[in-house]
């Protein structure tokens, strides 16, 4: 995979529409037509406006898809099915919310019924709460060894996460890439709050292992 | 004759009256002309012709018609009866046979001089030909339907649906490009279908051969492969669906490089498989005797066998 | 309070913040206070990252195909033509057609002699740089001259045949790859040559319809 290295362009870093905190600028389809415009007519079945909302919103559709199941013909099936979703349904979209928003969850909620259906424990949290005693996070206690703050390359932020056990990414990306609350993952994987925070911290632990492994063997190398 | 009687009004409101009632009427047919020509369905403006002409028992039928409709189905006797309707008068229909009536070409075109457009471009053929005569037809959009021929026949189009039902021990060749392929009741034939991007629907196809390939587009298949068949079954990026009686007899051989592979149909292990499976990628075997070979590849598409 | 217990509760309140033992262990162990620098950084970066990839093109042909197979849209690509094509809404079936015949038939009057002049106010086909968000991957020379044949087709064919070809380039890549990594593969090699089969019937329609 290629990656955009966010990192050297700070003044991109505020225009990503992280959730809570969208972007409300006026997005205008390759058609002239504002993203507004797009979604009324799309609502009325206008197939030019809906194929302009697939083009404003696939890269985004697409990489919470790839990250979220790390597997590029997924990721694409699971797009290609959201946008169908999508057709099927933008008449019920009231605009109670940004439209990004409501496109993104029903997105969410294809990746995790994909995933329930294939029966994988990806969402099975019972299987994540065990330890892990081969590839789970270690508990650092009282040691003191790479400083890792200040320090992270994205590009190897995002392997890390692609080699994430199934079940942390998810929980990692949904609330830290994506920005979901524990509420609403507890409520998308039917899991408790208690739950969902107790496996952000393990995912996060275990990015810590790999991230200070990453950065020890570019210093033994160097 | 006719008495007009003249009923006395004022003058000035009767003439108002009068343009006003013109001014409605005209209106209305100006919105009417417009849904007109906008939405309907259109008549010909030159109507249905019917021709019928000779063509040899064994000999061959090669039709373009770009636009319309084109309907093809067998009938008795050993003249070929075309029924066509252009949509405009910009259009004509040629026919040029071979002196032995082996060959007959039948195309469409556009008058010299004429620029019709898309909708005055069309013309809805109908042909009834006899058993045995091999037909080639071509179309660019128009859909082509196919009933109960027999003998070679090669269909393609660029974005047409093409429909073909009901041939037995027959030779069906199939091209598209963007158009789907919809087969149903073809049986003890071979079936060549190659279509880039549009989507193959199978109901009730069996070999000895059948052979379908396409690109992007999607292949679904339902029937229960028998004839003691080779079926092999590839595409890049589509998805395989295919559904089987438990009775089918066929030896399976499925595998995506990088697309998702399930099956849902009871299968026994084969002693030598050709490769080894991958849960996720691949899966092989047989099921009763394993009478027909299926082969299902894709590249990046997903692949799905199931239990009817 | 000593590390293990300062782990255990924190990740119930790295987030929300501790009560003050556990604000005052965080302030007195440089290990456990370097640890949750670290985990807030991590979820600080992740926040930063950008949604970064487009899917392939084949996505959206699938979506279409989808939808023309579930009935939602007619037959016929979607309009990247210029037509203001308006399809029946998700939730509705219409049809024009009874509509278009009784307007038809009404019209049938005055039809004849106001068509020989009437110009169908339907947009002419516009090009098809309309809507280039997908951003295809270039044609080859080759396939470009090919298309390039085909000027006076109509827009959706000529379409067409620019996605078949570009799948096709992007099927024959896929199976070369294939059989570098295993030349002895014979299924590799066999995907091979149907790649280009794709390639050739399409080339093969293309000049058919150029000679036409």
């Amino acid at each position: 995979m290629t990656y955009n290295i966010a990192a050297t362009q700070p003044h991109l870093t505020d225009q990503r529409p992280h959730k809570g905190k969208l972007t409300q600028a006026k997005k205008i389809t390759a058609s002239g037509l504002s993203e507004a415009e797009a979604i009324e007519r799309a609502k009325g079945g206008d197939a030019e406006s809906f194929e302009a909302l697939y083009g404003l919103h696939k890269r985004r559709v697409y990489s919470l898809c790839l990250r979220m199941t790390g597997n590029t013909a997924e990721a694409e099936d699971l797009t290609q099915e959201a946008f169908l979703q999508l057709y099927r349904k933008i008449a019920t979209f009231r605009g109670e919310s940004a439209f990004s928003t409501w496109l993104h969850r029903l997105a969410v909620n294809v990746v995790l019924m994909h995933l329930r259906k294939k029966g994988l424990p990806e969402v099975s949290l019972d299987e994540a709460l065990e330890p892990q005693h081969d590839d789970g996070p270690k508990k650092d206690i009282g040691a003191r060894d790479i400083v890792l703050a200040g320090s992270i390359d994205r590009v190897n932020l995002e392997r890390a996460i692609e080699s994430l056990p199934p079940g942390y990414r998810i929980i990692f990306v949904l609330h830290d890439v994506e920005g979901y609350e524990h509420n609403e993952i507890a409520e998308m994987m039917g899991c408790s709050i208690g739950n969902s925070k107790s496996q952000l911290h393990k995912a996060r632990m275990k990015l810590r292992d790999l991230l200070k492994l990453s950065r020890a063997e570019k210093a033994a190398r160097h | 004759m006719t008495e007009t009687r003249v009923v006395p009004v004022a003058p000035n409101a009767a003439s108002g009256t009068r343009i006003e009632r013109l001014g409605r009427v005209f209106l209305v047919f100006a919105v009417v002309l417009t849904g007109a020509v906008a939405n309907a369905q259109s008549q010909p403006q030159t109507g249905r012709k019917e021709i019928r002409f000779d063509v040899a028992p064994n000999g061959t039928i090669n039709l373009v018609n770009d636009a319309g409709l084109v309907t093809l189905k067998t009938g008795p006797g050993h003249q070929v009866v075309m029924i066509y309707s252009p949509h405009s008068n910009k259009m004509e229909v040629d026919r040029e046979s071979t002196p032995d009536n082996r060959r007959v070409e039948i195309r469409s075109h556009a008058l010299n001089g004429q620029q019709p457009t898309a909708e005055e471009a069309k013309v809805d053929m109908e042909l009834t030909v006899p058993a045995g005569v091999a037909m080639s037809v071509s179309t660019s959009t128009a859909p082509i339907t196919a009933e109960g021929l027999a003998g070679d026949v090669t269909l393609s189009s660029d974005t047409g649906q093409i429909t073909v039902a009901n041939m037995v021990r027959s030779h069906l060749h199939v091209r598209s490009v963007a158009g789907p392929v919809n087969l149903t009741n073809l049986s003890l034939g071979h079936v060549d279908v190659t279509s880039s991007g549009g989507a193959v629907k199978m109901v009730n196809v069996t070999g000895p051969k059948v052979n379908v390939a396409t690109g992007s587009g999607n292949i679904i298949y339902q029937g229960d492969c028998s004839g003691v068949g080779d079926y092999l079954i590839t595409t890049h990026s589509g998805d395989i669906d295919m559904t089987l009686p438990q009775t089918a007899s066929v030896d399976l051989n499925a595998r995506s490089v990088s697309g998702h592979v399930e099956n849902d149909f009871p299968l026994q292990a084969k002693k030598h498989p050709v490769f080894v499976p991958k849960a996720g990628s691949s899966f092989a075997g047989t099921s009763n005797s394993g009478s027909s070979s299926v082969e299902l590849r894709s590249f990046s598409g997903r692949i799905r066998v199931k239990k009817q | 309070m000593n590390c293990q217990q300062f782990q255990e509760v924190l990740p119930y309140i790295i987030e929300s913040g501790g009560n003050e033992e556990e604000e005052a262990h965080l302030r007195s162990c440089p290990s456990c206070a370097e640890l949750v620098r670290d985990l807030r950084y991590i979820a600080e970066q992740a926040k930063l990252l950008l949604p970064m990839h487009d899917p392939n093109p084949r996505v959206w042909n699938n979506i279409e195909q989808s939808l023309h197979q579930e009935g939602l849209l007619p037959e016929g690509r979607m309009s990247r033509q210029g037509h203001t094509m308006t399809y029946p809404t998700p939730t509705q079936s219409k049809s024009w057609t009874p509509i278009g015949w009784l307007m038809a038939l009404a019209a049938l009057t005055v039809f004849a002699a106001v068509l020989v002049n009437y110009k169908p106010s339907l947009p002419a086909a516009q090009s098809t740089a309309q809507n280039s968000s997908t951003q295809p991957a270039q044609l080859a020379t080759d396939d470009q001259q090919v298309i390039g044949q085909m000027s006076q087709e109509d827009p959706g064919v000529r379409r067409a045949y620019e996605d078949g070809l570009r799948e096709a380039d992007a099927y024959i890549s896929d199976a070369e790859q294939a059989v570098k990594l295993d030349p002895q593969d014979a299924v590799a090699q066999e995907e091979l040559v149907e790649a280009h089969a794709q390639k050739e019937m399409l080339y093969q329609m293309a000049a058919a319809r150029s000679l036409q």
